[in-house]
């Protein structure tokens, strides 16, 4: 594995009973660069996405992060192996104010089962949960419940929730869905200023919203590997027109 | 449905003249100081009861309650088969005093060591399933235990229960304690149970406590965060079976019995149908539901023999109508 | 095995698939009711009662067991719809655990109402004339209503099979358990189907209380281990799976009554030894799909 690839996967196929979701997909992400994962519905993006991050298996392949095999790893171990993500349908503690959200996630690198002490005797993680706050624009919501933020609000928040663990590599699973044009800008430049530290991966189902900030792009269709490169090379490429921008015309 | 409950909550803060703020801001000092306003209740409790060893009976079993509270209302697991860890904290103890003179404390202290055992076995199996599984799971295997007792005649008793534990002579710290005299058995139990509040309450204030409401919430999520929570239910369900445990315990030595019962499927519904009463979730829920419960069925059986139509009933119309129970419904209208 | 006739096991194995249909029986209504409106019925033992003793009532009323054999599935089935109708349906949305706890209520409510109509004490059932007896089979005399529950309880599964497999309303079931939208498409009213099938859930529950009634005995309590065995049928067959039900149900029958030949002491926790068992191999259960767990 070169040293500048950060996760890679190696021949992944997955099956969903006699559904083959993803099939034979070879890929390689690239440290300090941001990549998008985009194809039309159903081109197993999410798949894609799921295999890399974790949350299942691939049926057949491996998945490599940095110099070692991953394949099969159970989730919790990926925030400690400096692995985050954000989930396509918003996932939070609906029942926990913004700042206790993201107290539980950074606790979750530090005291997992500290029984004693009181759960508000740790200035260190206070500050860094309202700092994390801060950093996606949430300061002002800190003791709202996170059930009540709107819906891009939840989304930040869950953002804040990846980055407690200080992910080198940072996986997000369209960020932007059901958000309002404005809720989109907010979000964009809040990836777009975090890509500038780490590697991230993102899917997305609209293909222009990743065209301006994403390094590499990798498209999916039917489940297998359609095309990959720069921006540049992704709009001039002739398989890509016909089955994704073909659509819309 | 989160958006439409702060609204009302916020209406309700609105809406109430100045005597309910005053109930509010008193319920809120109660809540601060839990533990404080908790033991100076108990303390003077017994003569507060129509006789007192319902004092030391809703001290129990809010203990018990208190326990399973731990899994189904700060963790999000239905459990129906805490009976297993009440009833083997109960025949331990009995057991190691009637059959292998044990001490009373060392009984207790051994009760506590196989209950953890038996929890640590029974939650390793019911862990591997989740949601409406979890429920049926633990169902069973407190049956297992409960048929596996009901065998053990010579240790147990069968049947007919464990019998002949001796109390009226308990050396407290080489002082001569009759426990048959109800004052004294209140608070002997208290001595215990005061300290099991306190711990409790710690342990829901603590880091854990953060990660079970997070698992509750979102076990997707914690599990993206990193926890373990497999490993995490397990040690929670440990830590309530042992709680469990010691209510189990020093209900042999209150009851100087063991009943077959103890260990059954009912037992441990009485833990859910308390929790739900009282309000899931919430400190004071389960004691306020052992409270309540045991003072109806006190008051009930009086009345009729059919005693489980009635508590069927309430316990239907609390699931439809008031699913947040007593003091879990009385904290969102006063607003928490 | 020394000592033990070879005559004995094979009665014992066949008292075993005996046993084991009522198993069936009560973790097919109950895996059932699962699949389609992910509700955990907790009162099924309940309804197994109070099926049994409408067979007690209606057999005192008319002296003929099969009319108790239309009449009580009828009459559970009934009480389940209106259950389902007037205190089941307000729970949906709610959370997976409300429906779970209103029916836990709601059996001790069945179970008093069967105390207040018929004592505490247990009531005699028999088997009716015509299938009292025994039938040989050849290796030996078997009780001859334990043949036609075998029986009764085969064609009763067949006929269930064909109803969610063949029919308008099987389809629904089928396409509704995997998802409410495809149900909405086809026009049909989804709430509809829910009721019906809750109440065919508890019919079959009261079904099988009858059948069981002049093997187990009648009494207001008989409820509470069934719900138990239900449990672990369910559990070892996984839940929402017709096939999965029927071969654990018919294994958990033969472990019972295996176990009480050989080591009688361990009769009541056999069973639960092989749910333990396949919990740590298969947590899913044999016949489960692993997603249906998290419900």
């Amino acid at each position: 594995m070169s040293t500048d690839t950060v996760l890679k996967a190696d021949g992944v196929t997955r099956r969903f009973g006699r559904f083959t979701a993803l099939k034979d997909v070879s890929v390689s992400f690239n440290r300090g660069r941001l990549t998008s994962i985009i194809g039309p519905n159903g081109a197993g993006k999410s798949t894609l996405f799921n295999v890399l991050s974790g949350a299942f298996p691939p049926s057949e392949g491996r998945i490599y992060y940095e110099d070692r095999e991953i394949t099969g790893t159970p989730q919790h171990a990926f925030p400690r192996m400096g692995i985050a993500k954000s989930f396509q349908i918003t996932n939070v503690f609906p029942q926990l104010t913004a700042v206790e959200n993201v107290r539980v996630a950074l606790q979750a690198m530090t005291n997992r089962f500290t029984l004693w002490r009181s759960r508000t005797s740790f200035p260190e993680l206070q500050e860094k949960a309202e700092a994390l706050l801060d950093q996606v624009g949430l300061d002002r919501h800190r003791h709202r419940n996170a059930g009540n933020l709107a819906h891009g609000e939840q989304r930040c928040l869950e953002v804040a929730l990846a980055l407690a663990c200080e992910p080198r590599l940072l996986l997000l699973d369209e960020p932007t869905a059901g958000m309002s044009p404005e809720e989109t800008r907010v979000m964009m430049d809040l990836i777009e200023g975090l890509a500038a530290e780490r590697t991230v991966i993102l899917v997305e189902h609209k293909m222009k919203l990743v065209m301006g900030i994403s390094d590499q792009l990798i498209v999916l269709h039917h489940g297998e590997l359609l095309a990959e490169g720069t921006p540049a090379d992704i709009q001039s490429n002739d398989d890509v027109k016909r089955v994704y921008l073909g659509q819309r015309t | 449905m989160a958006t439409k409950n702060s609204r009302t909550e916020r209406l309700a803060t609105n809406d109430i003249p100045i005597s309910g703020r005053r109930v509010a801001a008193a319920l809120h000092a109660v809540a601060r100081h839990r533990v404080l306003a908790v033991l100076v209740l108990l303390a003077i409790f017994p003569w507060l009861m129509p006789y007192k060893a319902l004092a030391v009976d809703i001290l129990l079993y809010g203990l018990f309650a208190m326990g399973f509270n731990l899994i189904f209302g700060y963790t999000g697991m239905l459990s129906f088969g805490h009976a297993a860890f009440f009833g083997t904290g109960a025949y331990a103890t009995g057991i190691a005093m009637v059959h292998f003179n044990v001490p009373w404390f060392g009984a207790m202290a051994l009760g506590l060591v196989i209950v953890a055992a038996v929890a640590a076995v029974i939650g390793l199996l019911a862990t591997r399933t989740r949601g409406i599984y979890f429920a049926m799971v633990t169902l069973a295997l407190g049956q297992l235990v409960y048929y596996a007792v009901y065998q053990m005649t010579e240790l147990s008793g069968g049947e007919n229960g464990l019998r002949g534990i001796q109390v009226s002579e308990l050396s407290v710290l080489g002082v001569p304690v009759n426990l048959l005299d109800p004052v004294n058995k209140y608070y002997f139990m208290l001595a215990f149970i005061g300290p099991a509040i306190w711990v409790f309450s710690r342990i829901l204030a603590s880091p854990f406590g953060a990660v079970l409401e997070a698992i509750r919430e979102n076990e997707n999520r914690a599990r993206a965060c990193g926890y373990n929570v497999a490993q995490t239910k397990w040690v929670a369900f440990l830590l309530s079976g042992l709680f469990c445990g010691v209510a189990g315990s020093l209900s042999a030595i209150h009851l100087s019995i063991v009943p077959i019962e103890s260990l059954h499927y009912h037992t441990s519904g009485l833990a859910v149908m308390m929790s739900l009463l009282g309000g899931m979730g919430t400190f004071f829920g389960p004691f306020i539901g052992a409270f309540v419960f045991l003072l109806l069925e006190d008051v009930i059986t009086n009345i009729t023999v059919h005693w489980q139509l009635f508590l069927g009933t309430l316990f239907v119309l609390f699931v439809l109508f008031l699913p947040k129970g007593i003091w879990g419904t009385l904290l969102e209208r006063l607003g928490r | 095995m020394a000592g033990y006739p070879i005559e004995l096991i094979v009665m014992q194995l066949f008292t075993g698939l005996a046993l084991g249909t009522v198993f069936v029986l009560l973790a097919v209504g109950l895996s059932m009711v699962f699949g389609l409106l992910t509700v955990v019925n907790f009162a099924h033992g309940a309804f197994y009662t109070v099926g049994a003793y409408t067979g007690v009532f209606l057999f005192g009323l008319t002296g003929n067991f099969w009319v108790c054999l239309v009449g009580v599935p009828l009459v559970v089935g009934t009480i389940g719809l209106v259950v389902e109708r007037f205190l089941v349906r307000p729970l949906y949305g709610r959370g997976i655990d409300y429906p779970l706890l209103l029916t836990f209520g709601l059996a001790y409510v069945l179970v008093e109402l069967v105390r207040i109509a018929f004592g505490t004490s247990g009531v005699p059932f028999s088997a009716p004339p015509s299938l009292q007896g025994a039938l040989n089979l050849g290796f030996g005399y078997f009780p001859l209503y334990r043949v036609f529950l075998v029986g009764f309880t085969t064609v009763l599964l067949i006929g269930l099979w064909l109803f969610i497999e063949r029919t308008r309303y099987g389809l629904v079931i089928r396409a509704g358990a995997r998802d409410p939208e495809i149900v909405r498409v086809l026009g049909i009213d989804v709430s509809r189907v829910w009721l019906l099938v809750f109440g065919l859930g508890t019919a079959v529950a009261g079904l099988a209380g009858l059948l069981a009634a002049p093997m187990r005995g009648v009494i207001p309590e008989m409820g509470i281990p069934v719900l138990v065995e239900a449990f672990v049928v369910t559990v070892v067959g996984g839940m929402g799976s017709l096939a999965g039900a029927v071969v654990a149900g018919l294994l958990v029958g033969v472990v019972v009554s295996m176990t009480s030949l050989f080591a009688p002491a361990f009769a009541d926790m056999s069973m639960f030894a092989l749910m333990a068992l396949v919990l740590v191999i298969r947590p899913q259960g044999l016949f489960g799909r692993a997603g249906l767990m998290g419900g």
